[in-house]
């Protein structure tokens, strides 16, 4: 009788931390990123976040979009057009599509992620411009685990935990795809900072946030994300550290939220 | 030394200006303070020795162009986003039905 007991109390639970209670449709968020260039944070590029409401014919989906556009003064000299959008049940957040279309000077690449979460597969679709403009595709099915998100819709998990739970120093990991790979991405609470900000001064949540692989995230708490310590937790502030020199995300506004 | 002094002072004012001029925003800062800083010593060491101070004070103002250059970009430029164009918007629409046709062939549990 016990044993069922804490069966059904731990199943209740895991369906509880698996519901979505933050991210509504409708939300808009605008950072700038700034890059670190001598010791001086030189704005570079506008990041957008927005979540909107997908219907088919049978479902209701929510769709993550992240848009990332350089400034029209840096087009000249490196122009970064990226877009990552995930659709995912709007309950629980889990990820049905992903798509990932990086544009970044000559260099361009498209990623598919189809997910089949009965069989715990993915189906990949790659494809890269050649240097003489052609390209080529490359399709992949990958194994993957019960909880393996992708990029976009883990950070969205990250702003569905229970953070006001946590303890401080307790740290939740996970398996995120990234360019055909598992990695993990391990968030550290490590406490509660009010900071000034565009959208006024806000109570957040410092977490620190590492990654298994490190030729991407450097260095150790080097990767700061604060959210705001209410319902929404909108990611207000970001310190970046990665292979090709550190930066900032500032938040610009936030529209639409619950 | 004291043409090293003005090698320098030349050096980091060229640079400078072309930062300024660039979009690299404060970051031509430093170049313009170092061509200032070699430019000051070179002008001491010019005044000591009784020698011509022309090229110097001729640093002094391209390092006063640049300043102004700088300060101006960062004060009154702003930070704008290209917009995206009809052929990006089509190809957006067509990403966005793909993605649903895709999406109507997936088993979902909402």
């Amino acid at each position: 009788m016990l044993r069922i007991f804490i069966t059904l109390i731990l199943f209740v639970t895991v369906t509880i931390q698996g519901q979505n209670n933050t991210i509504v449709a409708g939300e808009k968020l605008t950072f700038t990123a700034s890059y670190n260039m001598s010791g001086l944070l030189t704005d570079l590029a506008q990041v957008n976040m927005e979540t909107s409401t997908v219907k088919t014919s049978k479902n209701i989906l929510l769709r993550l979009k992240c848009k990332a556009k350089t400034f029209t003064k840096w087009d000249n000299f490196f122009k970064i057009n990226d877009l990552y959008e995930s659709y995912v049940s709007p309950n629980s957040l889990k990820p049905y599509l992903y798509k990932r279309e990086i544009n970044e000077g000559n260099y361009y690449k498209f990623m598919k992620y189809t997910y089949n979460h009965k069989s715990q597969t993915v189906k990949s679709l790659k494809r890269k411009r050649r240097k003489d403009g052609t390209f080529w595709e490359e399709n992949k099915t990958l194994n993957i685990g019960s909880k393996t998100l992708d990029l976009v819709t883990t950070l969205y998990h990250i702003r569905n935990l229970d953070i006001a739970k946590a303890t401080i120093g307790s740290s939740d990991v996970f398996p995120v795809l990234l360019d055909n790979e598992e990695h993990l991405i391990r968030i550290t609470l490590l406490g509660k900072e009010t900071i000034n900000t565009k959208i006024g001064k806000k109570e957040c949540y410092k977490l620190a946030i590492s990654m298994n692989a490190d030729n991407i995230l450097k260095g150790n708490n080097s990767n700061l994300l604060w959210l705001t310590a209410d319902a929404n937790k909108i990611p207000v502030y970001a310190k970046f550290k990665i292979a090709v020199g550190s930066g900032e995300l500032r938040i610009q506004s936030a529209t639409g939220l619950k | 030394m004291r043409q090293l002094f003005i090698i320098l002072s030349l050096i980091f004012a060229a640079l400078g200006l072309v930062l300024s001029i660039l979009p690299f925003g404060m970051i031509a800062l430093t170049p313009i303070t170092a061509a200032f800083i070699f430019g000051l010593i070179a002008f001491k060491i010019s005044k000591k020795s009784n020698k011509s101070s022309k090229i110097i004070r001729g640093v002094f103002l391209v390092v006063i162009i640049s300043l102004c250059i700088s300060i101006y970009r960062s004060v009154f430029e702003t930070n704008v986003i290209e917009e995206d164009n009809i052929e990006t918007i089509k190809k957006e629409k067509q990403s966005d039905q793909e993605s649903i046709d895709e999406l109507e062939s997936l088993e979902i549990e909402n």
